[in-house]
């Protein structure tokens, strides 16, 4: 082992998975912007030819804010709070650190690949679980070796009791590992066809209703498991420490972890209610959405007292503001998604744009205002300079909190505007409306949501390049900072 | 089994699935209360965790399992 | 015992671990046998069938449209009889959609025709003057993947059981031989009814263009 003195920790994988998780977000946002005009004005989708078009580009989006950009994030603040609060340095094991670097070697080339195949139409079609089998294996090489990494770090640390932000990585983990594998059960078909065809096509393993049980019980825990609890590890650091104020109360956290585990998984079928699953389990689907309740709020709750006294931060640190904001927004997606998941309401709700709305708000406001946070919280650490521009970052703040807040309301007209034209019978139970009428209505909605997208967009702009200048232009540190990042 | 066996037994599973949670679920928030009460734990410390994590902090509760660290 | 668990990362993981499976296990597992049975008179899809099912996958019409009816008034109005579990028992992947930007495809084929859609794949406009789906130009030119279709059917037929004849074997030989006395002579009828007629030469040709295998799924959904 290294002597005390040199031993630091080591950011070289932090960094790299921050640059992935900035030109990642970039490029997937980008798309984003693009489909969602293309919705407003159909004409943009000739821009590319065939791989232009919304229906190819839409999966591209998906996937790469999700696999690229959000995954990027995980595991950037993965490696930078795991070795904090176990207090172990990875230059302290040469194995861990050297798959650390094999693992994103390999990420790169699934990336890579997930793009190229996407972009070409090579899909499982199943929502967020696109890839083909070959893609399917390389991510499972990817996640055990995060595994390995993850528990053999655990098994050097100094500190004997893990801190709640692990708690919640581990569960990340688990979760999508055991769901993955279920999910992506897949047969290739030139195994069993005499060498026929592409090598790279596949049956799913389900079929039907089946499929669909799988694959919701898999698309909902997506969301539980990379929107939602690596999101969480991630503000029960990062707004603790760069507020100086402990979390508000530990057993809160502890609870809502469990309370968390337990009810998540029951509440997958709320994406097929009225379809043909059982119905017993979309009652318990309903239920359990509304319980979720509890747990979420906890632990939003809990992030919003640990700033109590505190207020003052919010006004004179823009990351605060950040964080503050992610956690509201986290209350506002979880109280909507249980009213979405009633019955009665999603009969009205279920395949509007109310759902992506719903979907936004928790992404935008939550998920990436978290991982940019993150990422600009460790900025300063790992590349020991001051970050660049504060008034810069005040600016994306408010940018793009107007950015989400027109995407979200925009989008709750639209979908409930649209869930009662489709309904909408007259005096003798005929129906009124053409299904093309409820889309021509949808246009102005579109418009707004495009421009509230492209604001949003303009602040993830000034994010990269924020932290491009922080990188190398900032004005050196001598001293790592202890709570609050010094900016300029 | 006929499907409707095995849909009893479903539920069945489910419910009793669901209560053993329940109460493994408020016997642990009892627990966690009481052992704060009695003075054995003391669950907040914790928080500190997120505080006081350089190298070279001080540590909260030592790893027993790597003894022979040459840290201390 | 939860002291014990908190200084365990181990058994913590496994705790963690159970407590997911538990109710994964329970929500789906034994659904299978029930679900899996097909309604009455289902056919399995034909190669071209399939091929078109590609041709919805690769362009990702799934984006925008679902299959999957209700059982609401307004919904049975508008496309026809709910969906029902049975339907689906050769769907793989299931195609239901979340999303519906346009409208659901589930019984299309009670009320289009192959002309309607070859006017509408080339321009949507055309028919539907309001519309915001994108042209698919390319799919009449681009060639199916028939032997990839073909592939998947030998699969789904060995693996799941498939009912599909004798015919459907393994094997380049096998795959000609359907090609020539099923596929094209399908395809022709399709493209014929398209009403284009360099679709019609295309097949003749022994190519079938992508928007000819798609129609051909999509008549079949009914
Ligand atoms: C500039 C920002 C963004 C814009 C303009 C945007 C736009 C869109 C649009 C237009 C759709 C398709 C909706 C439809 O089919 O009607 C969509 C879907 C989606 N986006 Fe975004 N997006 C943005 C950022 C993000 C981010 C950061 C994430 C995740 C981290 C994300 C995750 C998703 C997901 C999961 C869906 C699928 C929703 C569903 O199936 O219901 N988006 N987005
Ligand atoms: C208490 C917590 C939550 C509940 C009960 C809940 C419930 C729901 C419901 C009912 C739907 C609509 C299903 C449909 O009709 O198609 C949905 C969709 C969705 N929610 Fe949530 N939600 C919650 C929190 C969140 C959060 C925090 C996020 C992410 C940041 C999120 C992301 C999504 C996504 C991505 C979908 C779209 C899936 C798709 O159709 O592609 N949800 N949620």
């Amino acid at each position: 082992m290294q002597s005390n003195a040199t031993l630091e920790y080591d950011y070289s994988i932090v960094k790299l998975y921050m640059w992935t998780a900035v030109i990642f977000g970039i490029v997937g946002m980008t798309i984003g912007v693009l489909i969602a005009s293309q919705l407003a004005f159909p004409s943009l989708n000739y821009l590319l030819g065939e791989y232009g078009t919304f229906s190819r580009l839409r999966p591209l989006h998906t996937n790469v804010v999700i696999y690229g950009f959000t995954v990027s994030g995980i595991f950037a603040t993965f490696y930078y709070v795991g070795q904090r609060v176990l207090k172990v340095s990875l230059a302290e094991s040469k194995f861990l650190q050297a798959l650390t670097k094999l693992q994103f070697g390999l990420y790169l080339i699934a990336a890579t690949g997930l793009v190229i195949s996407l972009g070409m139409g090579i899909t499982a079609s199943k929502e967020y679980a696109q890839m083909e089998w070959p893609l399917d294996a390389l991510i499972v090489v990817i996640w055990v070796i995060w595994g390995i990494v993850m528990f053999g770090l655990i098994g050097l640390r100094r500190e004997k009791t893990l801190y709640i932000s692990m708690w919640y990585y581990i569960a990340t983990f688990l979760g999508v590992a055991m769901l993955y594998l279920f999910n992506n059960a897949e047969v290739p078909t030139i195994f069993f066809s005499g060498g026929l065809g592409a090598w790279y096509h596949s049956v799913s393993m389900y079929a039907g209703t089946n499929d669909a049980l799988v694959q919701w019980w898999w698309g909902h825990n997506a969301v539980a498991f990379v929107f939602t609890v690596p999101i969480i590890a991630m503000i029960y650091y990062y707004l603790p420490k760069e507020s100086g104020q402990a979390v508000y109360s530990y057993k809160l956290s502890l609870l809502s972890f469990w309370g968390l585990m337990f009810i998540y998984l029951w509440a997958g079928s709320h994406h097929l209610l009225w379809s043909t699953v059982p119905d017993w389990m979309q009652t318990m689907g309903s239920v359990f959405s509304v319980v979720l309740i509890l747990p979420s709020w906890g632990s939003a709750i809990n992030m919003l007292l640990t700033m109590k006294g505190e207020w003052n931060q919010l006004t004179e640190n823009p990351l605060i503001k950040f964080m503050v904001l992610a956690s509201t927004f986290y209350m506002l997606s979880t109280l909507e998604g249980p009213i979405q998941a009633v019955k009665s309401v999603n009969a009205i709700a279920h395949f509007t744009d109310w759902i992506p709305g719903h979907v936004h708000d928790g992404v935008l406001g939550w998920v990436a205002f978290m991982i940019m946070s993150g990422i600009m919280h460790m900025s300063p650490r790992v590349f020991k300079r001051e970050i660049y521009s504060k008034s810069l970052l005040e600016s994306q703040f408010w940018i793009q909190t107007i950015g989400v807040v027109l995407y979200f309301t925009s989008m709750w007209i639209a979908g409930i505007t649209q869930g009662m034209m489709w309904r909408a019978v007259d005096e003798y139970g005929n129906l009124v409306y053409s299904f093309i009428d409820t889309v021509s209505v949808l246009h102005p909605y579109y418009t707004i949501r495009a421009v509230g997208g492209l604001l949003y967009l303009t602040g993830v702009f000034m994010f990269a390049f924020n932290v491009f200048k922080t990188a190398t232009a900032g004005r050196r540190l001598e001293q790592e900072p202890r709570y609050r990042s010094p900016m300029a | 089994m006929t499907s409707v066996e095995i849909e009893q037994l479903r539920v069945y599973l489910y419910v009793i699935g669901a209560g053993v949670v329940t109460v493994i679920f408020y016997y642990y928030i009892i627990y966690l209360y009481r052992s704060e009460k009695k003075g054995e734990k003391d669950y907040e410390k914790y928080g500190k965790l997120a505080l006081d994590d350089e190298l070279d902090s001080e540590i909260l509760e030592k790893n027993p399992k790597l003894e022979n660290d040459k840290k201390e | 015992m939860f002291h014990w668990l908190e200084k365990n990362p181990f058994f913590f993981a496994v705790g963690v671990f159970v407590v997911i499976a538990y109710a994964g296990v329970i929500e789906i597992l034994p659904n299978f046998a029930e679900k899996a049975r097909p309604v009455k008179g289902l056919k399995p899809y034909t190669v071209l069938q399939l091929a078109g099912k590609e041709v919805y996958k690769k362009d990702n019409c799934i984006a925008c449209h679902s299959q999957l009816i209700r059982p609401f008034k307004s919904e049975t109005d508008r496309y026809g009889h709910y969906s029902l579990s049975g339907e689906y028992a050769y769907d793989r992947p299931f195609l239901w959609g979340s999303k519906r930007t346009g409208p659901d495809l589930h019984r299309v084929g009670n009320y289009r025709t192959p002309d309607w859609h070859a006017n509408h794949m080339w321009n949507p406009k055309s028919v539907v003057p309001d519309s915001i789906m994108p042209a698919y130009k390319h799919q009449f030119t681009n060639v199916a993947d028939l032997e990839t279709a073909y592939a998947e059917a030998v699969t789904v037929k060995k693996v799941f059981g498939t009912p599909y004849g004798p015919d459907i074997a393994p094997g380049k030989a096998a795959y000609e031989k359907e090609l020539k006395t099923k596929i094209l002579p399908e395809a022709l009828k399709i493209a014929k009814r398209m009403k284009r007629d360099d679709l019609v030469k295309m097949v003749e040709a022994g190519k079938v263009p992508e928007v000819v295998a798609l129609v051909a799924y999509l008549e079949k959904l009914k």
